[in-house]
């Protein structure tokens, strides 16, 4: 594909100067340059994100694994995937991908694309279950912003609430046992095989049962293999780098939001400690890495922050609503009063960044397929592509 | 009611204080020394005040009323609650009842609100009684609801859907209308779409039970219930849907395992595919829209929402096996499947367009566009890489027996299907190719020469079977025997005239690409005959020699010989060979004959004083029946018939 195709749909983007690209063909010191300032972007773009998850107290920024974080991270995602495509491929003859490494670096990226694309398309109706919660938690918003708080309201909110909380916890044990889902599915109050109100079919998956979104991941970090010696300052580098970032990517949204089959999910990656340019993801995947072991431990359906948050503040208004006997005390009605404050808040963060978040997973989506439509292209114009790629 | 909210002040315990003033007021008319402006306040106060003592009675008078209403009303519902059976599975005077209880405590709830600004400790206990009452009452329906959408679904056969022939699915169509608009209200509804002959739908849920759900949406939402009921009603319906997709065997696929499926089966999940994408959009979605408007189309933008939410799981599977294949390599075998992909898919533009015309539907159809879109540049790319298919599917070793080729029969019945999508395609290729005019079609089209000759897709063929052709020119020189490779490419030429003088090609290829090809089999066939026969005919050449002298009879006995031996050469390798088209081996058959034959017929008669029959090996007619052995591809010899 010529270069210049290349240039509408990204270069806008992207802050390498187009004659670099041109003289780039052969000229090891230039790639030497646009790798160090290709890693440069990467590590600032990530070090932002990383900043979020230690200034908790300034408001300002958006808390790690917020549906706002999670929108900055596909963003760093998009600007780092335009900006690898344009290093590695744009105004290079295609035989350069064909020689060794890249000949085989480039189609396992590639396989690693396939994987994250699935990934997404899980994530994007995890999304969906949120969504179906999202939902539930505003008709206990509706119920308990009634003043004065009777019985009525209360048990709707509990009821409301109770379908939430049943439903994030038989999402997340459907990936460990199936056999719970059927057992909640089937509870009635009138012993009825008529399922409680909020937990439907649909929250299964649309792939087979056997796809796991941990092995996925598992899969895409097992070849990953840092380049040594005169390959890291070659083309090498630059695969290793999106590999990471993509990977990285894919295993933070599969932390975050309720996917398919989550156990076994890694929580370490193979990146070596000392990389000036990984700093801020190892710091980013060693913070969610241990929230993660401490969710699989106490079993909540995801690390995203409004739905932690949701889930908290839905367990502790079940616990007022049992409790309720008219009048409650005032003390008790304040807090309460705050806490359906705060879970009005988080429905309306969800109600504001879900359907844009939805709506970016799916462009990642497409940009990979795009993208790696593109590099099967060069691949092919190669001509070395001996065994077919997937 | 207006009237006492203005009078009535607002703070608790008023009853008292009322009391108190009148108690006064009658305390100071009580006394002699008023002036007469005085007296006239009071008595004023004192009617004023007595008004809002006899309100205020009337008022409790009311409240006890609201309270036996609400305890009347709460009787009836906390018995539904006590019975197992579902209120819609016990007859229409319970539903009735049922109904109307809700609705009671319902406009007894909204008379006391109207009232809350009073504050009275009754008033509130009632409110609250009121909303808790309710609260059972839509647990209750919300049940029911479920129940209802669980029990009274209605699956179709996907065969009732088949799309063979429209006829038979709009007879269909017709008769299931004509049951629902005995029970719909609007029979507005049918006219409206009366002219979208195209769009059919069944009923999805018995039609009996949509009053049902029409009736328990309408007082859910008349509580504020509403979200409940969306809840409920999107679940159960997304549901079915998914339930409706197994149905139709559409297994469930990663993009991964789409990959990696073998063609056989990717085949066979594509045509499932094709045909669920047109049920699920024609008629399930068309009807699932229908339903949502029978039961919520009073709500305004609620109605599209709950559509988008009950489908949008499910497209976005469907969307999404489309995508990975759309992905997948351009392999020439998966051509025709995302022809047939894209042109399904254009067919259900318009339906998806009008389906998912809302905002809330906005991604959907974009998605569904895109991925049309998608399809065909992968058609266009395969389609492209077909041809380079062609050019480097080579070979080292010679075909045997020069017949017709397999990549030869290949390509041609696949360019000979490739026209019954040459609309599409033609639309995709222009894409592809940009401005890419052949000046010399072009020229001759001005002379009357039919445009479908000028259409990408005609440029297009015409470049595959020369592709082919070269492919058969190199192949050819495979062969040592150069009569072979004549006999090769005039078999597989003349297999691509056929093909295309025999099939929608023709108009594509034109005439004159017709006859120049059949001029091509001639000179092979020309050529053949030279090759083979020329040096075999030159032994019975007689180079104005003749007489009785015996050196020449020596020489006449040496060419006789000689041409024996030199036809059973050829006999031995020909017959092996093989010309498939009867015609086409008759014909060469013939010309064989009536140039050896004859020669021979002649060289025998002319030299029979000469020729003693020892020397004659072949009589004219056996030479002539061994000719009818050529080119059957059995390889005979002639060696050990006759000494």
């Amino acid at each position: 594909m010529p270069a210049t195709e290349y240039q509408g749909s990204f270069l806008g983007r992207i802050s390498i100067r187009r004659n670099q690209i041109a003289s780039m063909d052969g000229n090891h010191e230039q790639d030497l340059e646009d790798l160090e300032i290709f890693q440069k972007h990467v590590a600032d773009r990530f070090s932002d994100l990383l900043s979020a998850s230690d200034a908790t107290a300034d408001a300002s920024v958006d808390p790690l694994l917020s549906i706002a974080w999670l929108r900055k991270l596909l963003d760093v995602f998009l600007c780092c995937e335009a900006e690898f495509k344009a290093l590695v491929f744009m105004g290079r003859d295609p035989s350069h991908i064909a020689r060794p490494p890249l000949d085989r670096l480039i189609p396992e990226l590639l396989e690693r694309v396939v994987k994250a694309l699935d990934v997404c398309n899980a994530v994007t109706h995890g999304v969906e279950s949120v969504r179906h919660w999202h939902k539930l938690a505003e008709i206990a918003v509706t119920a308990l912003e009634q003043r004065p708080i009777g019985e009525g309201q209360v048990r709707r909110a509990k009821k409301a609430l109770s379908s939430l909380v049943a439903s994030m916890t038989v999402e997340d044990k459907e990936s460990i046992n199936s056999k719970a889902t059927e057992r909640a599915w089937s509870f009635g109050r009138r012993g009825s095989k008529d399922r409680i109100a909020g937990q439907f079919r649909s929250l299964s998956w649309t792939v087979s049962k056997s796809w796991s979104a941990a092995k996925q991941i598992q899969l895409m970090l097992g070849n990953i293999a840092a380049p040594r010696g005169a390959e890291s300052t070659g083309l090498a580098s630059p695969v290793f780098v999106m590999s990471i970032v993509l990977s990285f990517v894919t295993w933070t949204l599969v932390a975050a939001i309720p996917c398919q089959e989550r156990s076994g999910l890694p929580t370490h990656f193979p990146i070596p400690r000392q990389l000036p340019w990984a700093q801020s993801i190892i710091g980013l995947q060693d913070r969610i890495g241990e929230d993660w072991k401490k969710k699989e431990k106490k079993g909540s359906a995801g690390l995203l922050e409004e739905m932690q948050k949701m889930e908290k503040l839905g367990q502790s208004l079940i616990e007022f609503a049992d409790s309720f006997h008219f009048p409650a005390e005032p003390e008790r009605v304040e807090e309460v009063a705050a806490q359906v404050t705060e879970l009005a808040e988080t429905c309306r963060k969800m109600e504001e960044g879900l359907g844009p978040l939805q709506q970016q997973i799916r462009e990642v989506f497409h940009r990979m397929v795009r993208s790696r439509g593109e590099m099967l292209d060069i691949l092919d114009q190669a001509g070395k592509v001996s065994s077919p790629i997937m | 009611m207006e009237e006492c909210r203005a009078i009535i002040p607002t703070y608790e315990g008023e009853e008292h204080v009322v009391a108190a003033a009148h108690h006064m007021v009658k305390a100071l008319m009580a006394s002699k020394n008023l002036t007469g402006d005085f007296k006239k306040i009071l008595v004023d106060l004192d009617t004023h005040l007595s008004t809002m003592t006899i309100l205020n009675e009337r008022k409790g008078d009311e409240l006890s009323e609201v309270e036996l209403r609400l305890k009347c009303a709460e009787k009836k519902i906390m018995n539904r609650e006590s019975k197992q059976l579902m209120i819609w599975d016990s007859g229409s005077k319970q539903v009735l009842e049922y109904l109307q209880a809700v609705e009671e405590v319902q406009t007894l709830k909204e008379s006391l609100e109207s009232l809350s600004l009073n504050g009275g400790e009754k008033q509130k206990r009632l409110l609250r009684q009121a909303e808790s009452i309710l609260q059972i009452a839509m647990v209750r329906l919300e049940e029911e609801l479920l129940h209802i959408l669980r029990h009274k679904k209605q699956s179709f056969e996907p065969e009732f859907a088949s799309f063979h022939s429209c006829e038979e699915v709009v007879v269909y169509e017709e008769s299931i209308v004509s049951v629902e608009d005995d029970i719909s209200e609007d029979s507005s509804r049918r006219d409206s779409n009366g002219d979208e002959s195209k769009e059919y739908t069944i009923g999805l849920i018995n039609p009996e039970v949509i009053p049902h759900l029409k009736s328990i949406a309408n007082v859910m939402f008349a509580s504020n219930y509403d979200q409940e009921f969306c809840q409920a009603f999107i679940g159960a319906r997304k549901d079915a849907l998914d339930e409706y997709l197994g149905i139709l065997e559409l297994e469930k696929l990663s993009i991964e395992d789409v990959l990696r499926m073998d063609w056989g089966n990717l085949n066979y999940e594509i045509k499932k595919w094709i045909r669920a994408m047109k049920i699920i959009i024609r008629v399930y979605l068309a009807s699932e829209k229908r339903l949502c408007d029978h039961i919520l189309g009073d709500f305004g933008s609620i109605n599209p929402i709950c559509f988008v939410e009950t489908s949008k799981v499910s497209m976005l599977r469907l969307l999404n096996f489309g995508e990975a294949v759309a992905i997948g390599q351009h392999l020439p075998e998966k051509l025709f499947s995302l022809l047939n992909m894209y042109e399904a898919l254009a067919d259900l533009l318009l339906h998806i367009d009008a389906l998912f015309s809302e905002e809330a539907g906005a991604s959907i159809r974009i998605d569904f566009h895109k991925l049309q879109r998608e399809l065909g540049d992968a058609a266009g790319a395969t389609f492209m890489e077909f041809e380079t298919a062609i050019a480097s599917y080579t070979s080292t070793s010679p075909f045997p027996g020069g017949g017709i080729l397999h990549l030869t029969r290949y390509v041609m019945n696949y360019i000979k299907i490739l026209t019954e999508y040459s609309n599409t395609l033609n639309l995709l290729l222009k894409d592809q190719n940009g401005e890419d005019p052949e000046p010399l079609i072009e020229a001759e089209n001005a002379q009357g020469v039919p445009s479908q000759v000028v259409c990408p897709v005609a440029h297009h063929l015409r470049s595959i079977a020369s592709l082919l052709e070269s492919n058969l020119e190199s192949r050819s020189k495979l062969y040592k025997d150069v009569s072979l490779q004549h006999i090769f490419l005039m078999n597989n030429i003349h297999y691509m005239v056929q093909k295309v003088k025999g099939s929608e090609l023709r108009g594509f290829f034109g005439d004159e690409w017709i006859r120049k090809h059949m001029v091509k089999v001639q000179q092979r066939v020309t050529s053949y005959e030279r090759t083979t026969w020329s040096s075999v005919l030159s032994l019975l050449r007689e180079d104005g020699n003749s007489g009785s002298s015996s050196p020449w009879k020596m020489i006449l006995k040496e060419r006789c010989r000689g041409f024996s031996i030199a036809f059973e050469e050829v006999y031995k390798n020909q017959t092996a060979w093989f010309i498939p088209d009867p015609q086409l081996r008759d014909n060469l058959r013939i010309l064989t004959s009536q140039k050896i034959i004859q020669a021979y017929r002649g060289f025998i008669g002319r030299n029979s004083e000469n020729l003693s029959d020892k020397h004659i090996k072949y009589s004219a007619d056996d030479l002539e029946n061994y000719v009818h052995n050529l080119f059957e591809g059995s390889p005979k010899s002639l060696n050990n018939r006759r000494k």
